[in-house]
Order: C-alpha cells, then sequence, then structure tokens
C-alpha cells in the first residue's frame, strides 16, 4: 500500500493552493455563474470558457455517506467514511465528517467546510453544523 | 429510424477457458496463464463450437485488458477489420461492422488475469483512472474503488427509493442459488438473506456478498452474418436489438449515481432496443444484468421497466428474481457467484439460454434474454433470441 495523492491537473493547482491558505475557491462561470468541480476548461452547463476563481460559502448537505471497513491506504486506517455533499452553490464534493457524527440519519444534515493538515497539504473536511 | 441492426447478426459460437480449475490453481499460488494465454483458450473453444474454420474470421474485437494486435499475432487473424473494446460495445460494434458490410465473421476476444496480477481496483494503483476520473479524483478523501462508488449511490438509493438491506440481500443470494447449478461457477455453495446480513461490509452499506469475484479467465464469441450464420451448421442466435446511453455530465462528482441513479439512460436505451426488437419486457424470458455489485440489479429492473422506479424491493423479495421464483435474473450466477469476466461471461450465457443449453440451471421455454450494463451511467443493452 501507499499514502493517498490527490489529482492535481492543470485547472486543480489553483484550487490547491486556495486550500492551502484555508479559503477554498472554484471558478465561477463569467457567463452564467455555474460553479465548477472538479476544476475544467469550461462550463458543462452554458460551455462559456471565461471564469473568475470565487469563494466558497462553506454551508454544504449531506446527499449519501459510506463507511470503509476494508484498508486501501496507509493514511486511512479503517474503519473511516466519506461523505457526498451538495455545497450551497451547487457542486458535489467528495469529503470526510470529522468531529461528531450524526444520530440517526446523515442523509440531509447541514454542514460546515472545515480545513485539515493532512500528510503534506491541507483538503478540506465537513463538520455537523450548529442546529439552528 | 432505428430497426436498422436487428437480426443483422448472430453469435455461431461460444467459448471460454477453465474458469474454475484455474482459479484453484491460482489460489494455490500458481499463475497457470495469463490474460493472452486465457484468451486463447476461449477462443480455440468458440472456434470449435462454431464450426466455421479459423480462415474464414474477417474481424477481430479484443478485450480491454489485451492488446489488439499482439491477439490478432497470436491467433493468426489477419482480418479486414478489428478494435478493442468492453464486452457490450464489442457485440454492438461487431454487428455495426457487418452491417457496414466491413467484416462478415467478426471474433470477440476477451482473456484476463487480474487475479494471479493482483490487479487492484481501489487504492494507490486503482484501475481505471485513465478512463473514469471518478475513480482516482477522490482519493485524498480515502475514497477509492468502485464498491465505494456504488455503495454512495447504495446508501442514497436505499434513504430515496425505500430499498431494504435484506432486499438487495435478495440478489447475492438468487444469485448463488443459479450458481449452485452451474459447474462453471466459481462459488457454488448456496447462501440465505441472514448469512448476507451476517457478513462483514467492505465499504459500508454493502456487504462482502454485494461484491463481485476477482479471477482469472477467457471468454470468446464468434458472431457471423445472419445468412451465413444460418449456413454454419448451427442453430444460430440473432442479436434482436442493441442499445446505448451514456450519462456524462457531472460524473466525476457522482451526479448520475446520487441524484438519478443512471435512471434516464436506462429508459433512453428501454425505447431504442425493445422498439428495435419489436419486444417488450413481457417477452423476456431471463434477464442478464452487469453486476460488479448487487446494487445493478435494482437499477436495471426500475431502468427498463420489470417493476415500477421504487418497487424493486418489493418486486425482487415478491415476485422473484431467482431460477425458483419470478423473473430470473444472472443464471449462470453471475459476477457475484459464477466468474468476474466483466460482462462477457453475461453473454454466453445468455447464448446458452436461448440454445437450451444451460443444463440444471436452464430457464425452461427460454426464447429471449435481455442483457444490460449501466457501468459508470454508461447504459448498454442487447436483446438475444432464437
Amino acid at each position: 500500500m501507499a499514502n493517498s495523492q490527490p489529482v492535481v491537473a492543470l485547472y486543480d493547482a489553483p484550487m490547491w493552493e486556495s486550500l492551502s491558505r484555508e479559503r477554498m475557491q472554484l471558478q465561477s462561470c463569467g457567463h452564467c455563474g455555474t460553479l465548477r468541480y472538479p476544476p475544467g476548461p469550461i462550463c458543462t452547463t452554458c460551455t462559456s470558457l471565461d471564469y473568475r476563481w470565487t469563494d466558497l460559502s462553506g454551508g454544504g448537505e449531506i446527499l449519501s455517506w459510506v463507511r470503509f471497513h476494508r484498508a486501501y491506504f496507509d493514511d486511512h486506517p479503517p474503519p473511516y467514511n466519506a461523505v457526498a455533499v451538495r455545497l450551497d452553490e451547487g457542486p458535489i464534493v467528495v469529503s470526510n465528517l470529522i468531529g461528531p457524527e450524526p444520530e440517526g440519519e446523515w442523509i440531509g444534515r447541514r454542514v460546515s467546510l472545515v480545513y485539515r493538515r493532512h500528510l503534506d497539504r491541507t483538503q478540506h473536511a465537513f463538520m455537523l453544523s450548529e442546529q439552528p | 429510424m432505428t430497426g436498422s441492426l436487428s437480426g443483422v447478426a448472430s453469435v455461431i459460437g461460444i467459448g471460454q477457458s477453465d474458469w474454475v480449475g484455474d482459479h484453484k490453481r491460482v489460489r494455490a499460488g500458481e499463475r497457470p496463464h495469463d490474460s493472452y494465454g486465457y484468451g486463447a483458450q476461449a477462443f480455440l473453444s468458440a472456434l470449435a463450437d462454431s464450426g466455421i474454420a479459423r480462415d474464414e474470421i474477417d474481424g477481430l474485437i479484443v478485450g480491454p485488458t489485451t492488446a489488439y494486435e499482439r491477439v490478432g499475432e497470436l491467433l493468426g487473424l489477419n482480418v479486414r477489420w478489428g478494435g478493442q473494446a468492453d464486452a457490450m460495445t464489442a457485440v454492438m460494434e461487431a454487428c455495426m461492422a457487418i452491417r457496414a458490410g466491413l467484416a462478415s465473421v467478426v471474433a470477440l476476444v476477451y482473456g484476463n488475469d487480474q487475479r494471479s496480477a493482483q490487479v487492484n481496483y481501489g487504492g494507490p494503483d486503482a484501475q481505471g483512472g485513465g478512463a473514469f476520473l471518478a475513480y482516482v479524483y477522490h482519493a485524498p478523501w480515502g475514497f477509492t474503488s468502485q464498491g465505494a462508488l456504488y455503495a454512495m449511490m447504495a446508501r442514497r438509493y436505499m434513504h430515496e427509493r425505500g430499498l431494504t438491506q435484506a432486499e438487495l440481500g435478495e440478489v447475492a443470494v438468487a444469485q448463488r442459488l443459479a450458481a449452485s447449478r452451474n459447474p462453471r461457477a466459481l462459488m457454488r455453495k448456496p447462501i440465505t438473506v441472514e448469512d448476507y446480513l451476517a457478513s462483514p461490509f467492505i465499504c459500508e452499506p454493502l456487504h462482502l456478498f454485494d461484491y463481485c469475484l476477482i479471477n482469472d479467465g477467457g471468454v470468446a464469441l464468434i458472431i457471423a452474418e445472419a445468412g451465413k450464420a444460418r449456413r454454419a451448421g448451427r442453430a444460430p442466435v440473432a442479436i434482436k436489438g442493441v442499445g446505448r446511453y451514456d450519462l456524462n455530465r457531472g460524473a466525476t462528482s457522482l451526479e448520475p449515481r446520487l441524484l438519478d441513479y443512471y435512471l434516464p439512460a436506462q429508459q433512453a436505451v428501454a425505447a431504442q432496443v425493445f422498439e428495435m426488437a419489436s419486444l417488450g419486457p413481457k417477452d423476456m424470458d431471463a434477464l442478464q444484468i452487469y453486476d460488479s455489485f448487487s446494487l445493478h440489479i435494482p437499477l436495471a429492473l426500475e431502468g427498463y421497466g420489470y417493476c415500477p422506479v421504487g418497487g424493486a424491493g418489493q418486486f425482487m423479495r415478491e415476485t422473484g428474481i431467482s431460477l425458483a421464483k419470478g423473473l430470473p435474473v444472472n443464471t449462470s450466477g453471475g459476477h457475484l457467484s459464477e466468474s468476474y469476466m466483466q460482462g462477457w461471461n453475461h453473454q454466453i450465457e445468455a447464448v446458452r439460454q436461448v440454445r437450451g443449453e444451460a443444463g440444471d440451471h436452464q430457464v425452461e421455454g427460454c426464447r429471449h434474454v435481455h442483457y444490460s450494463s449501466d457501468v459508470a451511467g454508461k447504459a448498454i443493452s442487447i436483446i438475444y433470441g432464437a
């Protein structure tokens, strides 16, 4: 086995750089405003090539989750979770839920983006939001 | 507009390597063959089954695990037309080439030494990232392996559509029952839903029995132009319809999985394939569904209209999907219990069923078999018939 590695293609690099500053940004389409994830050269909604890097609100909702019971990476000893979060701005990201886990149903719970040092990089994770 | 590929070509020969014998040898630490050796054995068995001579073959498609030229070289095949494709695309492309007059007898050859070569489907060396970014993009969070992708999909599907864990277990139980009657199957000891629920989680909510096997082996088919097939001397099995629809939008961020469960793709393919074959779901005597994971079965049952959307759990529990009850699905044991030949074993099982040569796992009076795959939201469907 070995440690996990991010895919850092040309358009991913600024996103990972924004994570290292603990202020995650994604490309916002210059024409229709759609956010791109993964980052890329063209808007998949309107095909515009224009974009600007934009901050995220950090809010989202759990769409689904899993728990790994088998080791795939040295840096992720089982058991551990992964969550699919629908960001308030639209994109779905896969991440980890850290801190207290929900009692009962996870799907639909509000979560907030946090930053975590992992190996030699900073990556996102999510925590349950305070109950309103 | 459709109809153009219906009845154009027929399967005249099927073959495979010795999955069971080779699996025992691999588990004992041997490497009996490589991918090319497995493919060669399957080819020889399909060629003998077809009754035609090797020099009548003028088209060749090889599976994605082997190099096209090297397979052609090893089998001594100079051809007019060829390429590399997965099982379901290969069958479609053979029909297209025959229809276009580019070939008249196409050999489809697949060999894979994935078990003895210790191929990984998750982790740092996860396969498939070059073709499917989702397989590797979420690695920093420990999220790789096709099993994890289907586990993520299954959790939300169960939440939204009401499928229970025990209902999902009906898939593994039904396919193990089929495998118990199939001497070519690797896993033949029957299991119950209780056994399923007691089996360990790999990526929760999926249990061990929701996952396909990993084994070595080969499969081959000989597909011929329909007129030539009739003269070949043995009952040909016609390809009556094909269809395809690919969901690519949002694929890496899992949108087709988590928001649509591939449904729009399967519904689009259903319309095409049933119209092309002039048949409907009620005409199908058995289903072969690509089952890298159990979840593919409820998705296809709903997508192709065998039950209402949201009704797969009840259908599997009450109507049944086994040789013992209801609509038989994966009558050889499928990838979960027979052999993980990446969709290729489903094609030869469909042919065996239509020929009436499936022995103890034969579906009585089987005339039409529907094949479906939906890997990564790429829905493909084939209807085989007498």
